[in-house]
């Protein structure tokens, strides 16, 4: 059958009522933003990951390719932003190449925003949308259940309400690329510091029209950890090896053949 | 194959009514941690007070000198911490009043402590209590407590929200769980010592810089407090913030 | 589930909701519709400069209310559709649209949160105004006022709204009853956007709050 599969949708409910414990997704906490500005657009944003009040991953990449030149960063559910973005972005390419044009950012948004409205919030995307193609520019958000937004600036995950207060205050129509840059980091920063579900590294990725997507992992690292006050290597035998047991778990044998080439 | 169909969804929930209820609880976040020397205890918290994804203050100690060489941290809902606390203070002072001075020990603190927490058996605070201090043999001491008053002597204690993250840690650098002496085969076990305090500001630091790296709720700095004969002394390191 | 008690009101958890203020209003040489710019997620404004007047064709435009999801997946079928139609037949009449978005809402009532005014201008039925609230029923009316806000100014409608209008006294009706209803319902504000559709074609208007707050 096409599509995802739902099979075990009623027998995890039925378990979800009985336990109190249910498997979660990965990350909900997130702070990502998109800016445009006077030649093009960037997105950004941070790299923690978080499963319930644990840091899953301390550096992991929030910006996703849907094609070279259209990015994509994703809040919500990191299995479902993922997935999503892989998907549309086939589909996009298959598409493109069926016309024989370059892919537009609203061909990505409108294939996102009906896909995931047909799941109706299930699939936990939240994605800021932008890229270069012929019609120029473009900057779009889009919620898991499939509404989308237009603006010179956006901001999504835990850490919008931080970001957007930055963008708020900072952004101006006619803002260089350096401003940008800058803006858009100084919003993700102002995730990382004031959100605990975003925090480490600012991601940045770059779009304008008639040049390659720049994509900068880690633009900024202002959480690096400082050295820790002792050392915790421990003498080799503090372990103590109890039995040893070698086992072949295949053979290999070698063997030299003479090919004859026939004439 | 067996395949849900779609349409099952829109029946969900939808007609069960949703009930409201006042929760008297929540969750400040925070970790502590006291350590036991040998004629010293360090007791040791981070300074970042946070609701759900907020961070309330960057610096609310919460480990407190009472006087007498005790220290004291209840950590978890703050509003309870700072109430136990309280009362354990204005116990030990009419402690002195009654007692002509009296120098309480840490013994009967812990006593003390234990009741102030059955007494609210049924609406408990909701805390994890550690007390740090010297023995009445000049030995270091930690007493730990779970939030209706039963409680412990202690080598070491981590309470908190990062307490699973650094006890065990804790178990290895302070009681060398787990640690053999090397080319005796896992047959003799590294033999416990006493660390300096030296030593363990370090494992405190290094405790809480790495329960910063993975947990959301701890971070911004860390107060070490520590008592010797000479009195109590305060360290304070700064935390990642983000 | 109940078959006459169904709760349409609900959002889903978490859902993006137009709480709304807006309004389509026929006058002499056409209509116009208007609206406010305010998204919400619960107490947060997720987009202040929202356009909720969508194009589904030259001349037939809509305002959106309820759930923004589910009133742009029904716009976007509705535009699709629209243009199939002009490939076969030609320009459609605003009765037309109206049609395909209450067949939408009314169909898939149980699985919507929709209120929609369709508002249109075409040749032989001059500007006509279509309002299909939450079951998917159709009215045909004069002038419709919808969403959140709209409670605010029903009084205030009824009593100003005059047939024939000119356009400058129409923009001036719908600016005065919009501005209440940003007022009074806190799920409302930003800019007030209208529409104005005539034989000439649709033409845009905006009002920030300093033109609006105090008139």
């Amino acid at each position: 059958m096409a599509g995802l599969s739902f099979d075990n949708y009623q027998r995890n409910q039925f378990l979800a009522e009985r336990s109190k414990t249910v498997p979660q997704a990965t990350s909900t906490g997130t702070t990502i933003v998109g800016v445009k500005y006077d030649g093009g657009v960037l997105i950004a944003a941070d790299t923690r990951s978080t499963q319930g009040p644990i840091v899953a991953n301390k550096n992991c990449a929030k910006l996703h390719r849907i094609s070279p030149k259209i990015w994509c960063a994703g809040a919500g559910t990191a299995a479902d932003t993922e997935e999503v973005t892989k998907l549309i972005g086939s589909n996009l390419e298959l598409h493109s190449m069926y016309a024989s044009r370059e892919p537009r950012v609203v061909s990505a948004l409108q294939m996102l925003k009906q896909h995931l409205f047909k799941y109706q919030g299930h699939i936990g995307a939240y994605l800021i949308v932008a890229g270069a193609d012929p019609t120029g520019t473009h900057l779009f958000s889009i919620h898991a259940h499939g509404s989308t937004d237009v603006g010179f600036y956006q901001s999504l995950g835990s850490g919008s309400l931080a970001a957007m207060a930055v963008l708020e205050a900072n952004w101006r129509p006619d803002l260089k690329k350096e401003e940008a840059m800058q803006l858009a980091s100084d919003a993700i920063e102002a995730g990382i510091w004031n959100d605990l579900g975003s925090g480490s590294n600012v991601d940045l990725c770059i779009m304008e029209t008639g040049k390659d997507a720049e994509y900068l992992r880690n633009y900024r690292t202002p959480n690096v950890r400082e050295a820790k006050q002792r050392s915790y290597k421990f003498p080799r035998g503090t372990t103590a090896v109890l039995s040893e047991r070698v086992l072949d778990i295949c053979q290999v044998e070698e063997e030299t053949v003479d090919i004859e080439l026939e004439a | 194959m067996a395949t849900t169909v779609a349409s099952e969804y829109s029946n969900e929930v939808k007609n069960t009514p949703i009930e409201h209820q006042f929760n008297p609880y929540s969750d400040n976040g925070g970790t502590i941690l006291g350590i036991a020397g040998e004629d010293f205890a360090v007791l040791a918290g981070d300074t970042r007070h946070t609701t759900d994804y907020s961070i309330n203050s960057r610096y609310e100690p919460k480990v407190f000198d009472c006087g007498d060489n005790i220290l004291i941290s209840a950590n978890g809902f703050a509003a309870d911490g700072n109430a136990l606390v309280k009362r354990f203070q204005n116990s030990l002072k009419w402690y002195h009043f009654d007692h002509n001075d009296k120098k309480l020990s840490m013994r009967s603190a812990a006593r003390n402590i234990q009741h102030l927490l059955y007494g609210k058996r049924f609406f408990p605070y909701y805390v994890h209590t550690i007390i740090a201090g010297l023995d009445e043999e000049g030995k270091g001491a930690v007493y730990s407590f779970d939030p209706v008053g039963s409680y412990e002597r202690e080598q070491c204690r981590a309470g908190g929200a990062a307490a699973s993250l650094i006890m065990p840690f804790l178990d290895n650098q302070v009681n060398f769980k787990n640690q053999y002496e090397p080319d005796s085969h896992g047959t003799k076990r590294k033999h416990v010592k006493f660390l300096t305090v030296e030593e363990v500001v370090q494992l405190v630091r290094d405790a809480f810089s790495s329960a910063t790296e993975r947990h959301i709720h701890v971070g911004d700095g860390v107060e070490i407090l520590i008592v010797t004969k000479e009195g109590v002394r305060k360290e304070f390191f700064e935390l990642k913030r983000d | 589930m109940n078959g006459i008690q169904v709760d349409i009101n609900h959002l889903k958890k978490g859902e993006v909701s137009l709480g709304t203020s807006i309004m389509a209003v026929t006058f002499r040489d056409g209509v116009i519709l208007g609206a406010d710019s305010r998204t919400t997620t619960g107490a947060y404004i997720a987009n202040r400069v929202t356009d909720k007047l969508t194009r589904v064709h030259e001349k037939v435009w809509c305002c959106r209310s309820g759930s923004a999801a589910d009133t742009q997946a029904v716009a976007d079928i509705v535009q699709h559709y629209l243009e199939l139609y002009t490939a076969q037949f030609g320009e459609p009449s605003t009765k037309t649209a109206a049609s395909i978005f209450k067949t939408l809402c009314y169909e898939n009532k149980d699985n919507l949160t929709a209120g929609i005014i369709v508002a249109g201008y075409d040749e032989k039925n001059k500007g006509e105004v279509y309002s299909i609230p939450l079951g998917g029923s159709v009215h045909k009316q004069k002038y419709a006022i919808a969403g959140s806000g709209s409670t605010f100014i029903y009084g205030y409608c009824d009593k100003n709204y005059k047939e024939n209008m000119s356009k400058d006294e129409t923009v001036s009706f719908m600016k005065n009853s919009l501005s209440q209803a940003i007022k009074w319902d806190g799920s409302s504000g930003g800019v007030i956007r209208m529409v104005v559709l005539t034989k000439d074609g649709a033409e845009r208007l905006i009002f920030y709050p300093e033109d609006y707050e105090n008139l």
